[in-house]
């Protein structure tokens, strides 16, 4: 199909523009790149394709036709399939129950049809290459698997437009290297894609065409093998990054230990030691499955452990419970954690008192808060990490993803922390942002902090590491030095090429 | 540092229709109080309406804690009832009013513990926990008193009822006990949830449970506290509804109380999901039941129709409110 959009507007309110004049069109077997950071209008763009928000002006054609996408409906009947950035399942059904909600197959219209429902998702996960048995019930799944559900509920039903909102976030990358295969046999049968994502590599592997939104505003677009990666970043925000900043690494580390882990298992991990010092930045990696997380947990005392951790001298307790994050907390340890949204942030609350936390369950011990200390605190972090906030008092969800995880990194740095750990600390957040963040971890370095960050992206993991734990099914693979550490190493120690002898995929 | 707060009439306005949707229903139920009663705005029905409020407002106090950290209590009604039968007996044999209080304090304390234990450590849904405490109170009590009242001795009779029906006279006003204890809690609980750790603690795990763990908030005792703060409040009312009725009928008192404490903090602007919550809102919200019996009695409606009305405004409130949510998201 060919589809255009033509000179969208979207306004949500009187005073906010979303969408500005914008003008897409897709070919038939195309895939689109859709660019831009966080708030730059891409979702709210794709909604209007999808008929979820109907635009203040503008036409849609399909074929040369009009079209109204009145609602989610009319969007499905022209093959329209929205896989969205927060998925869409029902923990409590299973597999083929949720791949077929709403369309589901019926004997004499009123039974269900279960063997053809799951003779069809067994079907459309061999083309996908998965291996996922459709009577699971989702909520057990990992949120890779439960990704590949939603591309998978996509290719059940004729489809002629994919839009993908960052579908690689939770995937490993033989994974999303399985889901480019898929799309590339797709579009080879006419089915054309909408691809939204802030990795740039994968987007020059697989789009052929960009098109990069800022502000609400269409900047630019093209084909990707006229551009690259520098250019099209500098388009997106507007202003040159000098990705050459972070060439001369500067190490910080000085002799003192202030944690150290003896032969430490727990979750998936099994019998990993090392030592962290002072002003030192370590980098942790592994794919889904690797031990990555659960070591995020252990060294915050999330699960219990079994070994002997000792963070500033103190042996920590085995078993995780209650209490024990206070007590990983007192001793100075604090954690930025994974998936923002159900982990990190309290959406109810308004941005100063998700960043009090902090400091209200570590060194506060008076009955009653002081509104000028709050103040003083919020207002300091505030300035030293650049947080973009109108009012302080409004929810934190009104914030960008980049500025809510400022607020995360101010609370945990009210608390005075030692330790800090980062757990995939940029996921869903925009390339202007992300680099600063990078800056302030460098910079926290510098001033003595302990840093461990879990990544499982090697561009993140090279900018601010002095070395990198590979983790493979729950063991470590190998340490690798700065000297050593390189896209195609790690890629090879954490498929654990190594210790089986196979190149994997 | 708000001084660039602007305060133009649109945002007023907004405010007032969303956030604030419970002050605008007390305003124009205030109003209809007047026009279907001609002394709706003397000393007297005023502080009649707090005096009737004051039972289950204290309890709804506690009941915003516990929904606001994504909980709810059905047992309160029972607590009351036998918490109040059993204090009844305690007066009596010691024929102190301070260890009756002590008692009924306590005594709510363990059951509001016991809720607690039975949804974090037990790990039931709130709903079934507090359903069964509410069934077993009840069940307990009716046993003890054979389906009869606890009546308190003749001879305390007289200086027991003084906490209900006294008052401090400052000049020419009466202000009656139950209104100054009902105003007291409500700034204590008022201070607590917007000026303290606690506070925060109950709106951070209402809101987002796992974040709240990974900031190292106890999330069980905060939930167990909330609990055991209602249960609290549950024996303080019930030893006012004592002196009120100088009996507890084992059967039938404080029947239903959960559901108007429940409504009362529903009206106030509390979102029932947990992590937002307000006391001045629970506080309008009690009072509102109250005036909308004040006016069905003034109007000579059948108090039969009560519950039907006192439905129609929870629904109404809660619609505005659900709307306006949507505005926002």
């Amino acid at each position: 199909m060919h589809l255009e959009m033509k000179n969208i507007v979207m306004d949500f309110g009187r005073q906010v523009r979303a969408v500005d004049d914008v003008t897409l069109t897709v070919d038939s077997g195309e895939i689109v790149g859709l660019l831009g950071e966080n708030g730059a209008g891409k979702s709210t763009m794709m909604n209007v394709l999808a008929g979820v928000y109907s635009p203040t002006s503008g036409e849609i054609f399909i074929d040369g036709e009009k079209v109204v996408m009145k609602d989610v409906r009319t969007a499905d009947r022209h093959g329209i399939r929205f896989i969205h950035q927060e998925l869409n399942l029902c923990n409590d059904l299973r597999v083929y129950e949720n791949m077929f909600l709403g369309n589901e197959i019926k004997k004499s219209s009123v039974f269900l049809n279960k063997t053809e429902m799951l003779d069809k998702c067994n079907e459309v996960f061999r083309r996908m290459n998965v291996d996922i048995n459709p009577e699971t019930v989702v909520g057990e799944l990992s949120a890779a698997n439960k990704q590949l559900v939603e591309i998978g509920k996509a290719l059940l039903f004729k489809s002629e437009l994919i839009i993908m909102d960052e579908p690689s976030t939770a995937l490993a990358t033989h994974e999303i290297e399985n889901l480019f295969n898929i799309m590339r046999q797709l579009k080879t049968e006419g089915v054309s894609f909408i691809y939204i994502s802030h990795k740039m590599p994968e987007l020059f592997e697989i789009c052929d065409v960009y098109y990069v939104m800022r502000d609400g505003k269409l900047i630019g677009h093209g084909l990707f093998k006229d551009i690259n990666e520098e250019q099209i970043t500098e388009m997106m925000i507007g202003h040159h990054l000098e990705d050459k900043e972070f060439a001369n690494h500067e190490y910080n580390a000085t002799d003192k230990v202030v944690l150290k882990a003896d032969h430490i298992s727990g979750g998936v991990l099994e019998d990993l030691s090392f030592e962290l010092h002072e002003g030192e930045i370590l980098a942790v990696t592994g794919l889904q499955g690797s031990g990555k997380d659960d070591l995020a947990d252990i060294l915050f005392g999330v699960i219990s452990h079994s070994g002997k951790l000792e963070i500033n001298g103190k042996e920590m307790p085995h078993k995780a419970s209650v209490s024990s994050v206070k007590r990983y907390l007192r001793t100075g340890t604090s954690m930025v954690p994974r998936m923002r949204k159900e982990r990190g942030i309290h959406n109810d609350l308004s941005v100063q008192d998700n960043l009090s936390m902090g400091y209200l369950n570590t060194r506060f011990d008076k009955l009653f808060i002081n509104a000028k200390e709050e103040n003083e605190r919020f207002e300091r972090q505030r300035a030293a990490l650049s947080i973009k906030v109108g009012n302080k008092k409004n929810v934190i969800t009104s914030l960008s993803g980049g500025n809510q995880q400022k607020v995360i990194l101010g609370k945990w740095l009210e608390s005075d922390a030692k330790i800090l750990l980062f757990d995939n600390p940029t996921q869903g957040i925009d390339v202007g942002t992300k680099f600063e963040i990078y800056h302030l971890i460098l910079n926290l370095a510098k001033q003595g902090k302990a840093i461990i960050v879990f990544s499982a992206e090697f561009p993140e993991i090279f900018k601010v590491a002095d070395s990198c734990i590979v983790l493979y099914h729950g063991k470590e693979s190998i340490r690798l030095d700065r000297d050593n550490l390189t896209e195609k190493n790690v890629m090879y120690y954490s498929t654990g090429s190594n210790l089986e002898g196979i190149a994997n995929g | 540092m708000d001084k660039t707060k602007k305060l133009d009439g649109k945002t007023i306005l907004s405010k007032i229709f969303g956030e604030y949707s419970y002050v605008l229903s007390f305003v124009v139920l205030c109003i209809l109080g007047r026009v279907f009663n001609g002394k709706f705005f003397t000393w007297n029905n005023i502080t009649n309406l707090f005096v009737q409020g004051s039972m289950i407002g204290i309890i709804a106090m506690g009941m915003t804690m516990v929904i606001c950290a994504g909980l709810i209590d059905i047992s309160v009604g029972s607590q009351v009832a036998f918490i109040g039968g059993l204090g009844i007996l305690v007066l009596n044999a010691t024929g102190s009013v301070i260890v009756m209080l002590l008692f009924c304090i306590a005594c709510g304390c363990i059951l509001g513990m016991i809720n607690g234990l039975l949804v974090t450590k037990g790990g039931m849904p709130p709903m079934v926990a507090t359903l069964a405490m509410m069934s077993a109170c009840r069940a307990v009590i009716n046993y003890y008193g054979a389906g009869g009242p606890f009546t308190v001795r003749k001879d305390l009779f007289d200086s027991f009822r003084q906490i209900a029906v006294g008052n401090i006279v400052i000049g020419s006003i009466k202000i009656p006990y139950l209104m100054i204890i009902f105003i007291v809690f409500v700034i204590i609980f008022d201070i607590v949830m917007k000026k303290t750790a606690f506070g925060k603690h109950v709106l951070a795990v209402g809101s987002n449970e796992k974040s709240a763990r990974l900031s190292g908030i106890n999330v069980d005792l905060v939930k167990i506290m909330t609990y055991v703060i209602t249960g609290a409040m549950c024996g303080i009312a019930s030893l006012m509804y004592a002196s009120r009725m100088t009996a507890v009928a084992s059967a039938s008192a404080a029947m239903s109380w959960e559901m108007d404490a429940i409504a009362g903090v529903a009206i106030g602007g509390t979102s029932m999901t947990g992590g937002r919550g307000k006391i001045a809102g629970t506080f309008l919200g009690v009072l509102m039941f109250k005036i909308i019996n004040n006016i069905l009695t003034a109007a000579n409606i059948s108090s039969y129709l009560n519950g039907a009305i006192s439905a129609a405004i929870i629904v109404i409130a809660v619609l505005i409110q659900n709307f306006q949510n949507r505005k926002q998201a």
